[in-house]
């Protein structure tokens, strides 16, 4: 009884952190970073939740098909390549899906054709990527980065002039002359993954760093 | 036994153990997450003079290869104890017969709210090495760990946690220190899931009537709940911390 009441309460509104073996759900639901249990939801990893929505904190990354990565290849094999895509499980592509050889240690953007029940993944759709820099982030931390439609990862874009691809898995890979500042940019998204009005923020943040594209490439016009 | 020995110094004097505890006081207990940075998951534990660092990596392949299981993560534990860490010699650093003994049992609670099947053809290592150590070393080193997984954001049914209670001077008491320990009369450790009740390891020596049994795992069970609020705050301490800077930055 105590609990039904506790539980209308914290569902109000309020973010909250929880913790392994907390109850997120009088009922069942199937949700990341919870399991189910006698018709009740519980965190398995510390989250943060919302209502019902839970939302990890923290985690390995796993394939799930249609994700594009971005990987270092790590083996060459008798058909095909074998590539680190940041996650406790290993990328494969067939030789048959590549133009080009590949080389042990080539950065690749990379999308996931099936990822199986012990989660091997597949990869096709495969693009090499040269010259940049990679930077590694907590893969729970991705969506955020990568904001909603797309909006938060090309205002950085547009801000820094740099072309960024950034993986599912955590991994991603910047390209340009002010890298330097689209890497801060997401090192601080990172930091206030949990926060709202990170938007808002950012655009204050490279607003007071940088200029926007249009404005970047007038002088150098003229 | 140890009753008999000459030099055992009177564990309880006006119903206050040696340490001036009650019998149901815990030593004083402080967890932080995070403290490593190389390792996926850490955990440093100060509970009375006990100084114990967990460590987690993983999951991660499994070498060598052969032992891989398809339907789930394995989980390899190691609890050793530094040649410095008490006044007793324990000699040359590495495990012994008795820290391999602590570290099957700690793995067994691991694999036992651990969500093996979420990573098949993994395995997860956790580390736990004790700096310092006074009595009751296997049951904090299983506390830390469980911090030291969730640090990691390996998915757990919940956050293990325990105690030891033991029977000094023919009283049950819990939170044993070394004294209480070399001279009481049985010890028992004992790690209990706090969401479910469940007893995941009883160790105990000594002797009890089967009623002082059960009411040992009572007591651990109510001790068990303190030591999880810590274990919840030193999570919260290294997750919220950013929030509330943040919060504060936003006024």
């Amino acid at each position: 009884m105590m609990s039904e009441e506790n539980n209308g309460e914290i569902f109000m509104s309020e973010k909250r952190l929880v913790i392994p073996g907390e109850k997120v759900a009088d009922e069942p639901i199937r949700m990341d970073g919870c399991y189910i249990e006698n018709n009740a939801t519980y965190a398995s990893v510390v989250s943060m939740a919302q209502d019902d929505k839970v939302v990890p904190l923290k985690g390995k990354y796993l394939p799930i098909s249609g994700d594009y990565v971005v990987g270092i290849v790590s083996e060459e094999r008798f058909s095909g390549f074998t590539i680190d895509i940041n996650s406790p499980y290993e990328g494969q592509i067939s030789s048959r899906e590549l133009r080009d050889p590949l080389r042990v240690e080539d950065v690749v953007f990379v999308k996931i054709a099936f990822a199986d029940e012990v989660n091997n993944a597949a990869l096709t759709d495969l693009r090499r990527l040269y010259g940049g820099e990679i930077l590694e982030i907590e893969p729970v931390k991705v969506p955020r980065v990568i904001g909603r439609n797309m909006s938060m990862v090309s205002m950085i874009r547009d801000y820094t002039g740099t072309d960024i691809f950034v993986g599912k898995n955590g991994r991603l890979y910047l390209k340009g002359n002010n890298s330097a500042l689209a890497i801060e940019a997401i090192l601080k998204i990172c930091r206030e993954a949990h926060t709202t009005g990170l938007t808002d923020r950012i655009k204050n943040f490279l607003e007071s760093q940088a200029q926007p594209r249009e404005n970047q490439t007038e002088p150098q016009q003229s | 036994m140890s009753s008999s020995n000459p030099n055992k110094p009177k564990l309880i004097q006006n119903g206050k153990r040696i340490s001036g505890r009650s019998f149901t006081d815990l030593r004083p207990l402080k967890i932080t997450a995070g403290v490593l940075k190389q390792a996926d998951g850490s955990a440093m534990i100060e509970w009375g003079k006990n100084r114990i660092i967990a460590a987690v990596y993983g999951p991660h392949e499994v070498f060598p290869k052969f032992l891989t299981d398809n339907r789930k993560a394995l989980v390899s534990a190691r609890y050793v104890m530094a040649p410095f860490s008490s006044l007793e010699d324990h000699g040359r650093s590495g495990p012994n017969r008795r820290s391999i003994e602590i570290s099957k049992v700690a793995k067994h609670v691991f694999e036992n709210v651990i969500l093996t099947n979420k990573f098949p053809k993994t395995i997860i290592d956790i580390h736990m090495d004790v700096v310092q150590s006074d009595g009751g070393t296997r049951i904090a080193a299983i506390t830390a760990a469980s911090v030291a997984l969730a640090d990691a954001g390996i998915p757990m049914k919940d956050l293990v946690a325990g105690v030891a209670v033991g029977k000094v001077d023919g009283e049950l008491v819990v939170d044993l220190d070394k004294l209480e320990d070399n001279h009481g009369e049985s010890d028992g450790a004992v790690i209990i899931s706090p969401r479910s009740g469940e007893v995941l390891l009883f160790q105990m020596e000594g002797l009890l009537t089967p009623d002082e049994v059960k009411r040992t795992v009572r007591l651990a069970s109510d001790a068990a709940l303190k030591v999880r609020e810590v274990q919840v705050a030193a999570l919260k301490e290294r997750y919220a911390q950013v929030a509330s800077e943040q919060g504060e930055q936003l006024l």
